[in-house]
């Protein structure tokens, strides 16, 4: 009997939005998945794809990025940038063969801490059903290993 | 009188009267279909520098060596459209003035060399344009059909046993115009971004992220698919994110000295529909 | 007594060999590219290629190897030594260049301490060198005065029979007359009509190369920045020669655990030599590449009495601009006469 996979994810959220939202999850009691590890930013723009490999690197089956809604960035216009930049390194990943669907996106306010609850909740449950990354698990193994010849 | 003639003539006019300091083109390499980048600064070298279908290399990477344009001279280059392109990127990017650089413009169908006319980049806008035009017809590879049509599964083994070969000489990086900066990321080491152990995940970092950086300024001149010693078919990936900055937001590189980077501008309805 | 060992019988000696614990390694197309891997069975194996894209160097000292594993805890920091994987080598079909390569770094690796990583796949390994029948416009063996069928570095001196029917066998050190032995009755004594080598004509002076190479007032010469404009710092010719021997050490880890890497390094690039005050001695293409030449033909030499290169072409025949050792040697002996 195997045990249920709990996956790793992270979260990259900006502070003036979806951690706002986050935490009025918190404060209204919400529950959600404690699969989810935040970062907090001060803005999506900061978000650089490195964040999104090297999180993938260190083990993560699959990683969240969330800001405030287009119109409403705290720094007017730093989502703007985040979105062109996400929908390009999506095709990106898409071509290399790194599945999508672990790396998701979304626009989450202040205001909405229940989206959050519900966005974690689905999002965990997505990638129970994907599995482990093993592919890349296993390019991970290979780097600890002794050289092969 | 051949293109190489008349380009031969050209640039001897440019070096005697002074209006350039040097002429970047071709030479003979050390086999019969192998060229060589040329540096010349004396009219009397001109017999030097040859022009056929086999002169592929871009020349345009070395205009932005450190020093090079530093003097306010002119400088004159060969270059395919591709590099012409190349040009008005880095003039868009502020490492280059483009007043500084006299094109010896050409472009290769089949066997046959075309020169295109033209001096400074300005002029060259319809020749671009029509480029930009026949982008989306233009004939796929197959082995980039075979891609798109694997799962991702079947595509991350594909680049798996590609990135396996890769033995981070950066010979891509130092082949390509727009990769400048003095400061690659690979070479940050506080914190150590992208790996320098040529691993197989440390290859797929590097080679992602190059491709990532590289988005909407790519012209896919080849030469980092060239010059790579173990055979990754480079092209593929910089070609994928052509078309996608093409599709998603009308971008094509290249197209003036004034273009906006496609990263580092945006339009209020770019599209999202990926977004939760 | 000659023998010769048939090419069909290839796959038995793979057999025999496989059975007393040895991995075989040779020349194949893999991914498109030629390198030097694992097989399981002599089909595998191309000997038809002039020589592949990579070379022994690999299998001697890897592009990336863990040297330790550290954990850091609160009042120690535990180490734990990687080594190299263990067992024995047989290459089948390197070129004698390749061999020649590996003796040439055996001083380096050998000289002011022990590089333990180096030697013990040097002892673990029979390199089994297959002769020249065809070279190419870059091969140069001729001009650094070895030849297609060198026996520097070997253990075994295969040599083309005409009409690729098989090889005759001159076995050169013990190491390799033990490989041999145990496959002694797959060999067959006689003697066979040989394919005749491949002509390598010599392409420079080395002499007068080195001689103007060891003159102080060439230092400075003009020539450097002449000969070395269209090099773009790539690392391509450094990492596919068998000589080149330059490395970084990483650590690779985060905060508490990590792993200590041996990794390729090369001269040509741009921050080899840079300081951590800022400052960088050669900070331009022509200092570098200078530097290049020098190190392979006047001061490794100058410590371990050999040139540092084998004159098997990959930095000529790969260099993306056409560039490598051939043509800046055929410079200088022209510029010394």
């Amino acid at each position: 009997m195997s045990e249920t996979f709990e996956p790793k994810i992270i979260a990259f959220v900006c502070t003036y939005c979806t951690y706002a939202g986050a935490d009025l999850a918190g404060t209204s009691r919400l529950k959600y998945a404690p699969n989810v590890r935040i970062i907090r930013l001060p803005c999506t723009g900061r978000i650089s794809p490195m964040f999104i490999l090297k999180a993938l690197q260190k083990g993560a089956d699959g990683v969240l990025i969330s800001g405030c809604h287009p119109g409403d960035c705290h720094f007017t216009h730093g989502n703007y940038h985040a979105r062109r930049r996400w929908m390009v390194f999506r095709a990106l990943l898409d071509f290399i063969g790194i599945p999508p669907e672990r790396v998701k996106y979304s626009w989450i306010s202040a205001a909405e801490g229940v989206k959050f609850a519900e966005f974690i909740n689905s999002v965990t449950e997505d990638i129970r059903k994907l599995g482990p990354f093993e592919q890349y698990s296993q390019l991970i193994e290979q780097t600890q290993a002794p050289a092969s010849l | 009188m051949s293109i190489e003639e008349q380009y031969r003539t050209r640039a001897k006019e440019l070096l005697s009267g002074g209006a350039v300091k040097m002429v970047i083109g071709y030479g003979k390499g050390t086999t019969a279909n192998r060229r060589r980048p040329l540096f010349i600064s004396s009219p009397d070298e001109v017999e030097r520098l040859v022009l056929d279908d086999v002169c592929i290399t871009n020349l345009s990477g070395y205009l932005v060596s450190e020093g090079l344009l530093s003097d306010e001279k002119r400088v004159a280059v060969f270059l395919r459209p591709e590099g012409i392109r190349a040009i008005n990127i880095l003039a868009a990017e502020s490492q280059l003035d483009a007043d500084q650089i006299v094109i010896f413009g050409f472009d290769v169908n089949g066997n046959e060399v075309q020169a295109l006319k033209g001096i400074h980049v300005e002029e060259f806008a319809d020749v671009i344009g029509s480029i930009k035009e026949a982008a989306p017809e233009a004939a796929e590879e197959e082995l980039f059909e075979k891609i798109e049509k694997m799962s991702p599964q079947e595509r991350f083994s594909f680049w798996q046993e590609e990135f396996a070969k890769c033995i981070k000489c950066y010979a891509c990086r130092q082949a390509c115009p727009m990769c400048y900066c003095r400061r690659c990321i690979v070479d940050s080491n506080q914190p150590q971004w992208v790996n320098t152990s040529s691993h197989t995940l440390g290859n797929f970092e590097w080679n992602i992220v190059r491709a990532f950086h590289l988005s909407g300024r790519c012209v896919e001149c080849g030469n980092c698919d060239r010059a790579c010693p173990v055979n990754i078919p480079l092209r593929l990936i910089n070609h994928r994110m052509a078309e996608e900055v093409l599709g998603a937001f009308d971008h094509f590189s290249g197209m003036s000295k004034t273009q906006e980077p496609v990263l580092a501008s945006f339009k209020k309805d770019d599209s999202e529909t990926f977004i939760l | 007594m000659t023998k010769i060992l048939f090419s069909d019988k290839l796959d038995n000696c793979v057999e025999r060999w496989k059975s007393g614990g040895f991995t075989i390694i040779g020349p194949v197309q893999r991914a498109n590219i030629s390198t030097y891997a694992a097989v399981e069975h002599a089909a595998e194996l191309d000997f038809g290629l002039v020589l592949p894209d990579r070379s022994i160097k690999d299998l001697f000292f890897p592009q990336s190897e863990p040297m330790l594993r550290y954990t850091i805890k609160k009042e120690s920091i535990d180490t734990n030594e990687c080594l190299p994987p263990a067992g024995p080598r047989i290459i089948f079909g390197a070129r004698p260049c390749d061999a020649s390569g590996m003796s040439i770094d055996d001083p380096l690796f050998g000289w002011d301490y022990k590089d333990e990583y180096w030697f013990q796949r040097r002892n673990e390994s029979v390199i089994i060198t297959i002769a020249c029948t065809k070279a190419d416009d870059f091969c140069m063996c001729t001009s650094l005065k070895m030849a297609p069928d060198t026996t520097k570095g070997s253990d075994i001196l295969l040599r083309p029979l005409a009409g690729n029917k098989g090889w005759q066998v001159e076995e050169l050190t013990d190491r390799g007359r033990e490989a041999f032995s145990a496959i002694a009755d797959i060999l067959q004594e006689g003697a066979d009509t040989l394919a005749p080598l491949a002509v390598v004509e010599k392409k420079f002076d080395l002499d007068a190369c080195v001689t103007w190479l060891q003159n102080p007032e060439n230092f400075e010469s003009r020539f450097w920045k002449e000969i070395s404009m269209r090099c773009i710092g790539c690392a391509s010719c450094t990492y596919l020669c068998p000589t080149c021997h330059c490395f970084d050490i990483q650590d690779e880890g985060d905060t508490y655990t990590g792993i200590r890497r041996k990794n390729w390094d090369s001269c040509s690039f741009a921050l080899f030599t840079m300081h951590t005050s800022g400052h960088n001695p050669r900070s331009t293409q022509s200092a570098r590449w200078r530097q290049r030449i020098m190190h392979k033909f006047n001061y490794f030499p100058g410590k371990f009495s050999v040139n540092s290169c084998s004159g098997c072409g990959r930095c000529s025949r790969q260099c993306p601009v056409d560039m490598g050792i051939t043509e800046t040697l055929q410079e200088i002996s022209t510029l010394s006469l």
